[in-house]
């Protein structure tokens, strides 16, 4: 019984990972997983009902709505709602026939698709169950649970479901399971939700707001705040003052190398700025470089999640992480 | 100066842009209607996205669920002239939930039943997919009531974006549902749990209350009993959206960024946009790198650079500093224009899946900041055929 010699898994055992669309929610959730699994923690991934990026990016076939192993220690899920209705469903009536009979009617078809919400309510809670899932000993199937949550703006609101469910309905299984629920996403011993952002300007005004809205309206812990693709500089710094100082160029082959530099110069200084105010916001943080590939492979992802880890170690070259940057110089 | 994309810009009354997140389609929304505005047209655009991603470069501070005009004088600011009018607004679910209900509510008491009843707060502020619902009114009053020439209209990422178009074709299904008709034929408190309850049903109902474990469902039905008095109404608004969103002046654009993935999304996208019969116009390819013609890189044509850069203001820096310097804008050349071809394989798999060819905007070297960015944006929308290498020089 080697698993009774198990470490405890530090925490959080349920993390999501946010942030606006666009900003590399699938491939931070990728790299956490990887992370952990590395750490010996049994690790399950979830998507939402999404095209699945996350086991394309880590070199796998995508896995569908069925939990699947892809390596040691770590397994993927894409939930599916049709499918979470139906486990739920099947939970609760315990016979397929009377579930049938249920969803099957027309009634309740049309009942449950009036109804907004219902999907992300019931791929919450089945993320929510994979968390407390129990093997056949009894003990938890995971060790770690991270999910892939829906974009900000949705997120909020996705974020906010249980709480709603638990106050709209006064009693019964569904109030005592979102009350769980909102007892978990609130537990700062367990839960953890990671915000990504990208340096760029609007994003570090979102950021803010949804740091706000997160940790001060709904009393949800968070964990860090990863500032995803930093662009590269072009220069090293002495290079990059001397060509901050040349005018636009009158030579024609010179002014086109200068605007392509220029445009590549104005975006990193830019990053380097909205960097700046999010590492402001109060929250540990991750820098991730662009990387030079268009499409993220399991390359890219392994040489992230080895920047990742050298920052989330606890006595890692953090001390600095106030002024440092992962830019490179290309000279 | 006219831009190549004005003539859309003309003849449109709604424009809807669409994508996956983060590929710059409220940026693209708004700068049509910036442009719009210079070309005398009365515009408006409404985004969905609660970040308030437009305000900052409209100069309205923050867009809130009122439609807001953009001050003429900050186009005089920028430089541009605006002969029409730029409107802009984001749906606040709230407020256009609680207006939808008011104005097709059959009398004020019944709007007000409503607006206190608990699940109309869960119905309308709270769950993913009430927004949708809500938009459908506000963006049919824009466009039949506002007296808006054109409409542009920002929708959220890819995935949601599909929920958000079928929103009046499920809206307009769903209150036709045999499950909601009956919610009007008996408007009682207990019609849908009574019909549930009768001959074979009872078993349905009382399994339905044990999934949920209480009240829930005859609550919920409580509730839909006194939405159902606003269906009527609902539903031919639904309706108009519906015929709307397909109209001969309706045009489609799906904005997308080089990545792959991006390009992928928006050929999928692309299919479910079609299958649904919107009229496409377009796909634009955002932060495009325009090809730039390579420069020779040999002795002589680094003396005439360095001479070049001596000229543009670097004498007084040591030559191995400015060979330094060359050397970075080689490499900045080089690596824009590999961009640049993996940009142009991106718009071949985008013609090739469309049928036609893309519209681009190009990477600027800074950010959107003001409505001259703006306007910018939308002078520089052309179609991809414009990206095509110069020739090298001699």
């Amino acid at each position: 019984m080697p698993d009774l010699d198990r470490q405890p898994v530090p925490a959080p055992r349920f993390v999501l990972v946010t942030g606006k669309g666009g900003v590399g929610k699938s491939t931070v959730a990728a790299i956490l997983g990887l992370l952990s699994a590395r750490s010996g923690a049994r690790t399950l991934v979830c998507e939402l009902d999404s095209h699945e990026r996350i086991a394309p990016m880590l070199g796998h076939e995508p896995v569908g709505g069925r939990v699947t192993r892809v390596e040691e220690n770590l397994s993927l899920v894409n939930i599916q709602p049709g499918e979470a209705l139906e486990e739920y469903g099947l939970m609760k009536l315990r016979f397929r026939t009377l579930y049938r009979l249920i969803f099957d009617n027309p009634l309740v078809a049309s009942l449950v698709r009036f109804v907004p919400g219902m999907n992300d309510l019931l791929m919450l809670g089945k993320a929510f169950n994979h968390e407390r899932e129990a093997d056949d000993a009894g003990r938890p199937r995971w060790d770690r649970v991270i999910i892939d949550a829906p974009a900000t703006g949705h997120g909020i609101t996705f974020f906010r479901l249980p709480r709603i469910i638990r106050d709209a309905v006064p009693a019964g299984n569904m109030h005592r399971e979102a009350a769980d629920m909102w007892a978990l996403l609130t537990d700062p011993r367990r839960t953890a939700v990671h915000l990504v952002a990208l340096p760029e300007e609007l994003p570090v005004q979102e950021t803010r707001e949804l740091k706000a809205r997160l940790a001060g309206e709904l009393g949800i812990p968070l964990g860090h705040l990863v500032i995803n693709m930093i662009p590269s500089a072009p220069f090293a710094p002495e290079a990059a003052a001397d060509f901050a100082r040349l005018d636009e160029p009158r030579d024609p082959r010179l002014h086109r190398m200068w605007t392509a530099t220029r445009i590549r110069a104005g975006r990193a200084s830019a990053a380097e700025k909205h960097a700046v105010a999010l590492r402001e916001l109060g929250l540990p943080i991750v820098e991730l470089p662009q990387r030079p590939e268009r499409t993220l492979d399991r390359a890219g992802i392994d040489a992230l999640a080895a920047l990742y880890a050298e920052q989330l170690a606890p006595d890692g070259p953090r001390e600095d992480a106030g002024q440092s940057t992962p830019l490179e110089g290309e000279l | 100066m006219s831009a190549p994309f004005d003539e859309e810009l003309r003849r449109a009354r709604l424009l809807v842009t669409a994508g996956s997140g983060g590929v710059g389609k409220t940026t693209t929304a708004a700068a049509m209607a910036v442009r719009a505005a210079t070309l005398g047209r009365r515009a408006a655009v409404l985004t969905i996205d609660p970040a308030r991603r437009l305000a900052d470069a409209l100069g309205l501070g923050e867009l809130t669920g009122e439609l807001r005009r953009v001050e003429p004088r900050h186009f005089t600011e920028t430089g541009l002239t605006a002969d029409g009018e730029l409107w802009a607004m984001m749906l606040d679910v709230k407020t256009t939930g609680d207006q939808m209900v008011r104005r097709f509510a059959p009398d004020a008491r019944t709007a007000q039943t409503i607006l206190d009843n608990a699940y109309y707060q869960y119905f309308s502020t709270s769950l993913a997919g009430a927004q949708e619902y809500v938009a459908i009114e506000q963006v049919r009053a824009l466009i039949d009531e506002g007296g808006f020439d054109l409409v542009i209209l920002d929708t959220p990422p890819a995935a949601h974006a599909i929920d958000f178009l079928d929103a009046p074709d499920r809206l307009v299904s769903g209150l036709g549902s045999r499950a909601v008709q009956m919610l009007r034929t008996d408007g009682d408190d207990a019609g849908f749990g009574a019909r549930l309850t009768r001959g074979g049903r009872g078993l349905i109902l009382r399994g339905l209350n044990k999934l949920t474990g209480g009240p829930f469902i005859e609550e919920l039905t409580r509730f839909l009993a006194v939405f159902g008095s606003i269906i009527d109404a609902l539903q031919a608004s639904g309706e108009a959206v519906k015929a709307r969103l397909r109209a001969d002046d309706t045009r489609f654009f799906l904005v997308t960024s080089p990545t792959r993935s991006n390009v992928d999304e928006a050929v999928r996208f692309r299919g479910q946009l079609t299958e649904r019969g919107f009229p496409l116009g377009g796909v634009i390819l955002n932060r495009a790198h325009v090809p730039l013609a390579a420069v020779h890189d040999g002795p002589d044509s680094r003396a005439e650079l360095d001479a070049a850069l001596i000229d543009g203001g670097l004498a007084d820096v040591p030559a191995d500093r400015r060979a330094r310097v060359l050397d970075g804008l080689f490499a900045g050349l080089d690596r824009h224009n590999a961009l640049a071809d993996s940009d142009i394989l991106a718009s071949d798999l985008l013609k090739r899946a469309t049928g036609r060819r893309p519209w681009r905007i190009p990477l600027f070297a800074h950010e959107i900041r003001d409505l001259g960015d703006l306007d910018r944006v939308a002078r520089e929308l052309r179609p991809v055929e414009g990206m095509s290498s110069a020739p090298d020089d001699v």
